[in-house]
């Protein structure tokens, strides 16, 4: 599903981002990607959606080689992976409703499609309630939850999660990652990104621990040990 | 259908993020009236100075004096053989009371003038052509063929007073018309800017939005394509203000010109209205093509993959 092949990323000839990283999640996998800020964390994350070109080596996600797609691809690759961030990322002037369906409009599907799976996932995230809410008459949890709607609304067969529980409470935080299991046990393939010690321990998955943008460990069902 | 669908659902974000965003798209295209009310106010002074100049030339002819005993005949005849001449305009035959009645109406005013000709007992003045060139600035060349001219009825023939104020004339207009073109171009240059800066800055405030597009999958021009609708939609509102409130102007200013130009036909309503769409039409298509241009280059840098 996702192939990493010696990928590295500098920025500045003498600034490197990440160095030499090479792993394989296969599909359906629930995979924790750690390590400390200024790891490479994040840009690997842009490297995996096309946001950030590889320096060298090859990255290959759900068939596609990143490393060699063209700009007009991009928009179609990201229809496949959806991504969820520590600031949510929606749309304060419209409902959590609209942002969710927004996502669809953008790529074109016919408002009747539209009406139907926009409701569908808002049920699926719980938040079937509080759709015609706007962003700031929620919690932070809440808006989590409607960006992970957001990204399921094209059903891909990657989620990627860049430290989703970074602005939220304890409990909310484990909401989400509950949220997070449960999309993967409908067989879509997950990596989360994050350098909460506590939410990695108790999920018993598999830990790919970065340091210093190189990847130090690669545990089949791994603890936080940085 | 599914390129009308996307076409449409951009004319709708486009219409949508004019009105969610009031306040912007106000501040937008007032500063777009702005600078094409000052655009179209910099024309309207190059038209005006134009008809001035143009008033003064028109005023600009050539005096051939005739001897007093010249033959009406002759003189018609030199009358038709100046008038065939490809740098006359027209030729005007001014007899000698003619001449004299003139000269009493424009001294009227001056008894001293008008007793010492009361005086002479006799018509001083000489029966003259007045000669109207085709093109003030082709001068010299109408003189030359004057010249040429051998008829013994022609009793004076000095042009050189007619050529140096002519050429000062020529010197002022030459003058007037490159500051003109100096001030137009900076200020079209200033105007590119504000425009350009406008809508960066319009754009800039949308980078969040814009950034969120990019994430859920929509592709570059889904992306631009609003930003591009409302360019062209500030462009048209601004113009239609601007022509509203530009010929409101006008029909307010129209009575003063017609005072300053007195006995001369110019109408500045007529000037813009007869070059209407060579003057709105272009600028609707300018303001509007830079708008895009701006747009595309604003959201390009925010919609980057």
């Amino acid at each position: 599903m996702i192939k990493l092949k010696n990928i590295s990323k500098f920025y500045q000839p003498n600034v490197v981002a990440v160095d030499d990283i090479s792993f394989h999640i296969k599909p359906g996998e629930f995979v924790s990607l750690v390590g400390q800020s200024g790891t490479g964390k994040t840009t690997l994350v842009k490297l995996l959606i096309g946001e950030e070109r590889a320096t060298r080596g090859e990255l290959f996600v759900g068939g596609w080689n990143i490393t060699k797609i063209s700009q007009s691809d991009i928009p179609y690759l990201r229809r496949q992976i959806g991504v969820i961030f520590q600031d949510f990322k929606l749309l304060p002037k419209k409902t959590l409703l609209e942002n969710v369906a927004f996502a669809l409009q953008v790529c074109g599907k016919p408002m009747a499609k539209i009406k139907k799976i926009a409701p569908q996932v808002m049920k699926i995230v719980g938040l079937e309630n509080k759709m015609n809410r706007y962003p700031h008459e929620v919690s932070g949890g809440e808006k989590q939850r409607t960006a992970i709607a957001r990204s399921l609304v094209y059903q891909p067969k990657i989620l990627l999660a860049d430290e989703p529980t970074g602005n939220l409470d304890s409990i909310n935080a484990q909401e989400i990652i509950d949220l997070l299991l449960k999309i993967n046990s409908f067989g879509t393939t997950v990596v989360l990104v994050t350098h909460n010690r506590d939410i990695v321990n108790k999920l018993h998955r598999r830990v790919l621990t970065l340091h210093e943008g190189r990847l130090v460990s690669d545990q089949a069902v791994g603890k936080y040990i940085i | 259908m599914a390129f009308l669908l996307s076409l449409g659902r951009i004319i709708k974000f486009s219409f949508q993020d004019i009105i969610r965003n009031i306040w912007l798209s106000l501040i937008t295209v007032m500063i777009l009236i702005l600078t094409l009310l000052s655009v179209n106010l910099l024309l309207a002074v190059r038209a005006i100075s134009g008809a001035a100049v143009g008033t003064v030339k028109e005023k600009v002819d050539i005096n051939l004096y005739l001897r007093t005993t010249a033959e009406r005949d002759s003189i018609m005849a030199l009358k038709a053989r100046i008038s065939s001449l490809s740098d006359v305009k027209e030729v005007r035959y001014v007899s000698q009371d003619e001449a004299l009645s003139v000269f009493k109406r424009d001294h009227v005013n001056d008894p001293q003038i008008i007793e010492a000709l009361r005086e002479l007992d006799k018509n001083p003045l000489t029966p003259s052509l007045v000669i109207k060139p085709t093109n003030t600035d082709d001068f010299d060349n109408l003189i030359n063929e004057l010249n040429k001219i051998d008829d013994p009825i022609i009793e004076s023939r000095n042009f050189e007073d007619n050529k140096l104020m002519l050429n000062k004339i020529n010197a002022i207009t030459q003058r007037i018309s490159d500051v003109g073109f100096a001030v137009s171009l900076t200020f079209m240059f200033i105007t590119l800017l504000v425009i350009y800066n406008t809508v960066r800055v319009a754009i800039y405030t949308h980078r969040n939005e814009i950034a969120i597009m990019r994430l859920v999958g929509a592709s570059n021009w889904f992306i631009r394509g609003p930003f591009l609708v409302s360019s062209v939609i500030y462009s048209l509102v601004s113009m239609l203000v601007v022509i509203f409130a530009f010929f409101l102007f006008l029909n307010l200013l129209q009575p003063y010109l017609e005072t300053f130009f007195t006995g001369y036909s110019f109408n500045i309503i007529a000037y813009f209205g007869g070059n209407f769409w060579a003057i709105f039409g272009l600028e609707l298509l300018a303001a509007s093509i830079v708008n895009m241009l701006a747009s595309l280059v604003a959201a390009g840098k925010y919609s980057h993959v």
